[in-house]
């Protein structure tokens, strides 16, 4: 999966990978992906909800060991 | 237009402050315009010297380690993130004169106000909450 950014919010607790996201998304432009890297189990469903309301796209998600990683694309 | 969240923090142990930092913190990252109403022990949250070093409930101190394995950043970096995102703090005047306490012993970019203030932006909140 190709990305035009790699966040690395490993070893984050709440809401640090939510905030990290949005300071990363702001950097994007429009129709941009942004790979998220996190450990914090809490985040697969903050983030899901988080892109809902930001008006952005989850594209994909993966689960590599206790790496939780995904891709969402800037709305 | 963005979704506004109201908050009044008006306990100042450490379990509160998580409370009330990671809502605003996580509410201001989702676009939202966020107000935190600072009153009583709430207070305690913004002091420069109180927030630094808040009490967890009596009988619940084996919690700091908990805190410290799930590395959760600490009140006073979740109090500056929450000013660099744009949240609005304001102390109560009303108990910050009973106290005894003056603007220059809480954090830098504070307002003070009095509960009209919180009043004026909670009024078309969507989203309300107390702490």
């Amino acid at each position: 999966m190709q990305s035009d950014k790699v966040l690395d919010a490993k070893g984050l607790a709440c809401p640090m990978p939510i905030v990290r996201t949005k300071k990363a998304m702001d950097e994007l432009a429009s129709g941009q992906v942004l790979e998220i890297h996190v450990t914090d189990k809490g985040a697969k469903n903050d983030l899901a909800a988080w892109v809902k309301s930001a008006g952005h796209e989850m594209i994909q998600s993966a689960e590599e060991g206790n790496v939780l990683k995904f891709w969402i694309r800037k709305g | 237009m963005a979704k506004k969240v109201a908050i009044i923090a008006a306990n100042g142990g450490l379990f509160d402050a998580y409370k009330v930092f990671n809502i605003a913190t996580a509410a201001a990252a989702t676009e939202a315009e966020v107000a935190i109403f600072f009153t009583f022990e709430g207070l305690n949250l913004i002091h420069k010297e109180a927030y630094k070093n808040l009490p967890l409930p009596e009988g619940k101190e084996h919690f700091q380690e908990g805190f410290q394995k799930a590395n959760v950043p600490a009140i006073p970096e979740l109090v500056e993130m929450a000013k660099e995102m744009g949240v609005k703090m304001i102390a109560c005047q009303m108990t910050m004169d009973v106290m005894g306490l003056e603007k220059e012993h809480f954090v830098d970019g504070i307002d003070v106000g009095g509960a009209v203030t919180f009043l004026d932006f909670a009024k078309d909140a969507d989203v309300t909450l107390t702490f």
